[in-house]
């Protein structure tokens, strides 16, 4: 009894404190991700399931995804998606946030504002973004037809390719005020008299970003583009409501379809598998940031 | 940027071009709103109109009344599964995260970097061994896996934020308490708490939001659509209604109801928590 009163004296009661979180953690997400890696080893579908049995399989599951043309595709689709998402909610996030870091009365309630799309259950914005590029009673091709960009209703979401394009607009909906305010917030910290005596040097707007904006925000653009890449990367929701990976694979993430694979087609073990490549990547870009940002932090 | 002030016209022109674009922005929260309160016929009409020209209501109306779908059922097993989730969220990371702001334990570092790690894993990881385990609890099919899993996305958020908060906190307010013969615990309860409140706060946010958007968690441990949340609910909706746009902009915009709310009444929480949350779930 008293060794267990020395022990926590000191920083070691910081224990007290933390255990019941990490205990919790262990239990609902520590020991699944483990009891997961071990199903993707085994072969378990809902044929024996049943059945309890649980043949180990090393890794046949893994080597069997490389010859299935779905998960390739979702690969494929998986880098597609999320690089555009990128690209496109970067640039409007950041022409936002200079346009928000200019003192006008109404900067900071729009700016506010554009928070919105964050929020939104991606169910909801799912629901939304579908209504809109539905092909009859859609706005957006009455918006195409009305401005002659295209000659008939175009049926986004049930053709391969436009569908893709579809569930990426909206996914850069909900990405842009992530950027905007991450990179609105970047920018406060660059000092203003960098650009007063810039602009005594006779420097333009053009030169100023380049070689003052740009150059200082670097920490900021890494963190929001790695973020970004991680966030979008296991993105499930908004593509399942959307389009349930269809038509044809067209719109298959890895995330959705390790989920048809579990959860339609009862391939546990497969579908874990999927799961497990995913969390593989996730985990490797997240660790190389976590290196960088650390590096100078002392803890 | 460079401008500490600007004219007259130029402070015009931004705050023109700043509305026309956050009417584009939020455009699909109009329209959906906007078709929410019109009938089906008019839904269809070709042009389409910018506002109801025949009010109806009976989208709402019909979703009290019929049992199937009950949008303010789901409404409520939503709000019920939030808030469980948000309450075991804020109990646990509100001393972990004063832990870690506090003290140098023994397996500090490999704690924090845990909390870390599960920001990033996706929800697919996590669905099937979650399945098996609440079945196995017997709690397969009951707000409580849903609630004991969307916890899961707002402890190491709340974690990471709060830390921030507590190490801001000077270590001369903490030590006053303990002269005055405050436990650790005590002063932890009494002084830091209340003062490290606005943290406190975002987390609750963030929490109940991550579990109000939540589908995947809802959809799977939870089988009756009686039981099930609002995020579910929409979906099963979607999958037997596809095109009833009316009764569906309804169902969406009654799901944004608490998102709304929290908007208005406590933007700059969200605006911090963005900001200091640094990885999101």
């Amino acid at each position: 009894m008293k060794k267990v009163k020395t022990f926590f004296r000191y920083d070691n009661i910081g224990l007290l404190f933390i255990l019941p979180a990490f205990i919790y953690m262990m239990v609902f997400v520590g020991y699944p991700i483990l009891s997961n890696i071990l199903l993707s080893l085994q072969d378990v579908s809902v044929r024996n399931l049943v059945k309890g049995e649980k043949h180990f399989i090393a890794f046949a599951n893994y080597v069997g995804l490389f010859q299935d043309a779905v998960f390739l595709k979702s690969v494929k689709n998986t880098l597609v998606f999320t690089i555009s998402c990128l690209i496109f909610q970067f640039l409007i996030g950041f022409l936002l946030a200079l346009l928000f870091s200019k003192r006008f009365s109404f900067a900071k309630t729009v700016r506010g504002l554009t928070m919105i799309p964050w929020m939104m259950p991606m169910t909801v914005t799912a629901l939304m973004f579908k209504f809109m590029f539905s092909t009859d009673v859609g706005i957006i091709n009455y918006i195409f037809t009305k401005l002659g960009l295209i000659q008939s209703n175009i049926e986004w979401l049930t053709t391969p390719g436009t569908a893709m394009i579809a569930v990426i607009v909206a996914n850069v909906w909900i990405g842009i005020p992530f950027n905007t305010i991450l990179l609105s917030t970047g920018l406060t910290t660059i000092p203003q008299e960098l650009y007063e005596s810039a602009s005594v040097d006779g420097a333009n707007s053009f030169q100023k970003l380049t070689r003052i904006t740009l150059p200082l925000l670097r920490p900021t653009i890494e963190s929001v583009l790695v973020l970004g890449f991680i966030y979008t990367f296991k993105v499930y929701d908004l593509v399942y409501v959307m389009t349930e990976g269809g038509p044809v694979n067209s719109t298959h993430l890895l995330s959705t379809y390790s989920y048809k694979l579990s959860f339609d087609m009862f391939q546990y073990s497969k579908g874990s598998a999927v799961a497990n490549v995913l969390f593989l990547i996730l985990l490797l870009v997240g660790l190389l940031y976590l290196k960088i940002t650390m590096e100078g932090e002392e803890d | 940027m460079d401008e500490r002030r600007l004219t007259k016209g130029k402070n015009i022109l931004f705050c023109t071009i700043s509305v026309i674009l956050l009417i584009v922005l939020l455009f699909p929260l109009f329209w959906t709103l906007i078709t929410s309160f019109k009938t089906e016929k008019e839904i269809f009409r070709i042009p389409p109109t910018w506002y109801p020209h025949e009010w109806n209501t009976k989208s709402y109306a019909a979703q009290i009344e019929t049992g199937d779908f009950n949008m303010f059922h789901s409404f409520f097993n939503s709000f019920m599964i939030s808030t469980g989730a948000t309450v075991i969220a804020v109990v646990l990371a509100v001393p972990a995260s004063y832990a870690i702001a506090r003290y140098k334990f023994a397996g500090r570092k490999a704690m924090l970097l845990g909390f870390l790690v599960t920001q990033m894993l996706p929800v697919s990881v996590l669905l099937t061994p979650m399945f098996i385990m609440f079945r196995n609890m017997n709690m397969y099919n009951t707000w409580g896996a849903a609630i004991l899993a969307d916890a899961t996305i707002g402890i190491p958020f709340s974690v990471l934020i709060l830390k921030n908060y507590f190490a801001s906190i000077p270590a001369a307010l903490e030590e006053a308490a303990y002269i005055d013969g405050c436990t650790r615990f005590g002063a932890f309860m009494r002084i830091l708490v209340p003062v490290a409140k606005p943290g406190v706060v975002v987390c609750a946010i963030f929490s109940f939001l991550y579990a109000w958007g939540d589908l995947a968690y809802g959809m799977t441990f939870i089988l009756d659509q009686e039981k099930r949340p609002i995020t579910a609910g929409i979906f099963n909706f979607m999958g037997q209604y596809g095109t009833k746009w009316s009764y569906l902009t309804a169902f969406a915009i009654v799901a944004i109801i608490p998102v709304t709310l929290i908007f208005i009444f406590m933007q700059k929480y969200i605006i911090s928590g963005m900001t200091n949350g640094a990885v999101k779930g």
